[in-house]
């Protein structure tokens, strides 16, 4: 029962989250602190600007339980943004050889003079690459589903087609594949990397307007456990 | 192991919740986020030519000399020039068309625009559908890509119209055109406009013959600009985008480097070139530059508007006389 109960509030908290692609994870710098602190900046839709938290467990297989906000630039600061909740694990480890995971809710909003968009939806990736103390190299491929998604229609809109429909919009309205290289360089508590790639629709064939993303990300990891 | 099997289990848990549920509303159904084509949508007005399904109205006296309204895009739709049916009132036939895969107009693949000629074809068969006689006069009036794609026409047909009015041409030669878009399409990396035009592409995805969805994200898009950056005074009124026609034609374009004045020469009769004063990327010098090709122009700015100069009302209250004024003498 107890597990139920922590599995729906976990599952509860990610259903509330985001796309899984910062606080990007030197597992072979990572010992036992308890928290990591994430500030990051890149394109991504947009020229985006992001923070995160993440928090260790305590379990024989690193897992991290990971919470993002991030915001595109522009005059409106709040009107268009993504948050994130979910969970990134090591999954195999072979020497320097290490393989990751990592699943997100995402929960974000897009606004112009035409719509206002809020969705939820869920990410999945997968990491491989060669990590060493201070530094590591991997490719990444992940997939962001956009799940559900309510659409609210302007007055002018409305005014260019009354008939437009306005809610819950499903099953899923959009799906973008990512994969790209990430490398990383550790020092003390602190992991600066940087991550770049290709954007692909979900259909392999068409592509969003700019289909590449990167980000410059530093984690400082603190409070170690004991 | 504990949290392992928290790990799959909200996975698991995730997948069975995202996957199914509740009542479909399609983002892709016609007339949920825009409006139904004539082919979907029966009551209407229409045409039908060269196979095509068009939206169309006219109006004024069937055998009043014609002035065709060409909009621009490719991939708008003529409901932001609808001021033009004042000259119904004049004594001219109007007639309004969507163009092949914009507006309401019938949606084709991308493969059915592998030349501007389809374009070039559509409008010789909208003339000679509303034309009721031999001598009736044709006049054209294009703006932006729509005065582009007239003065294709002129130049593929040199004597089939007898009166031509041009606003904004974008250019009759490709460099033309690709000089003029870097200066009107400029925008910042950080300014609100790059997210609008791009940061719903993570909610909104379409396979390549889901019109629906790619004509309502061309609208998104569209919609990132206010018009200010070519100094209009609001957004534009639409029916609804022609995403396919607009990239298909552009694609075309960039491998053909069309050059549409090689006969112009030939069109001797008087051209009212329009330009407005608040399109800084447009200006008289632009404006110089691609009228050149007509031996006869006659080049007027229209003051206090911007490139959608007869939408507004105080571009089409500068406009309008001067457009009456050239076709009556040549009426």
């Amino acid at each position: 029962m107890k597990n139920i109960i922590k599995t729906t509030l976990l599952t509860s908290l990610l259903i509330l989250a985001n796309l899984a692609s910062s606080q990007e994870i030197n597992w072979k710098s990572l010992s036992d602190e308890r928290y990591i602190v994430n500030a990051n900046a890149g394109f991504s839709h947009g020229i985006v600007w992001g923070a995160g938290f993440g928090y260790q467990l305590k379990t024989k297989m690193p897992l991290i339980l990971q919470a993002e906000y991030s915001f595109p630039s522009g005059k409106h600061l709040i009107d268009d943004f993504k948050s994130k909740v979910g969970a990134q694990a090591r999954l195999f480890e072979s020497g320097n050889i290490q393989v990751s995971a990592k699943i997100h809710g995402n929960f974000r909003r897009y606004e112009n003079s035409l719509v206002r968009l809020v969705n939820f939806g869920s990410e999945m990736s997968a990491a491989a690459g060669y990590y060493r103390p201070k530094w590591f190299l991997a490719g990444e491929f992940g997939f962001d589903k956009a799940i559900v998604t309510n659409f609210r229609h302007s007055a002018h809109y409305r005014d260019m087609f009354p008939g437009v429909q306005d809610g819950w919009f499903e099953p899923s309205t959009g799906g973008n594949f990512n994969y790209g290289l990430m490398a990383g360089y550790s020092f003390k508590t602190s992991d600066l990397y940087l991550k770049m790639g290709k954007v692909l629709s979900q259909d392999f064939k068409s592509k969003p307007l700019i289909p590449v993303y990167f980000q410059l990300g530093y984690n400082v990891r603190i409070n170690k456990g004991n | 192991m504990k949290y392992k099997l928290i790990f799959m289990a909200t996975a698991m848990l995730l997948t069975i919740a995202f996957s199914g549920c509740t009542k479909e509303r399609k983002i892709n159904t016609p007339g949920n986020l825009v409006p139904k084509t004539v082919d979907q949508d029966p009551s209407l007005p229409s045409i039908t030519i060269n196979g095509a399904k068009l939206h169309a109205e006219a109006f004024g006296s069937p055998d009043s000399p014609l002035l065709i309204i060409v909009h621009g895009g490719p991939g708008s739709d003529y409901r932001y020039l609808l001021n033009c049916k004042a000259f119904a009132n004049e004594g001219y036939r109007v007639v309004f068309f969507d163009q092949r895969g914009a507006g309401l107009s019938q949606r084709f693949p991308a493969s059915a625009y592998n030349s501007v000629d389809v374009a070039i074809n559509d409008l010789k068969a909208v003339i000679a559908h509303y034309r009721t006689s031999p001598d009736q006069k044709v006049f054209i009036l294009g703006h932006s890509w729509g005065a582009m794609l007239a003065s294709a026409f002129v130049n593929s047909n040199p004597a089939a119209v007898q009166g031509l009015i041009l606003g904004e041409p974008g250019g009759l030669i490709w460099k033309d055109v690709v000089d003029y878009l870097s200066r009107s399409n400029k925008f910042s990396f950080f300014s609100e406009d790059l997210n609008d035009a791009i940061y719903f592409e993570q909610f909104l995805s379409a396979k390549e013959d889901e019109h629906e969805i790619l004509d309502y994200k061309k609208q998104l898009w569209s919609s990132a600009e206010d018009g200010s950056s070519i100094g209009n005074e609001g957004p534009v009124p639409f029916w609804r985008s022609g995403s396919v026609t607009l990239s298909a034609y552009f694609e075309t374009a960039e491998r053909e480097k069309p050059d549409w004045t090689t006969n112009l020469h030939k069109f001797t009769t008087k051209v009212l070139f329009i330009y407005s004063q608040n399109n800084k990327a447009y200006g008289l010098e632009h404006a110089k530059k691609v009228s050149s090709a007509y031996p006869d122009v006659q080049l007027f700015q229209t003051n206090d508007a911007g490139h959608d100069m007869l939408t507004f009302p105080r571009g089409w209250n500068n406009t309008y006389p001067v457009m009456l004024d050239y076709l009556n003498t040549l009426k």
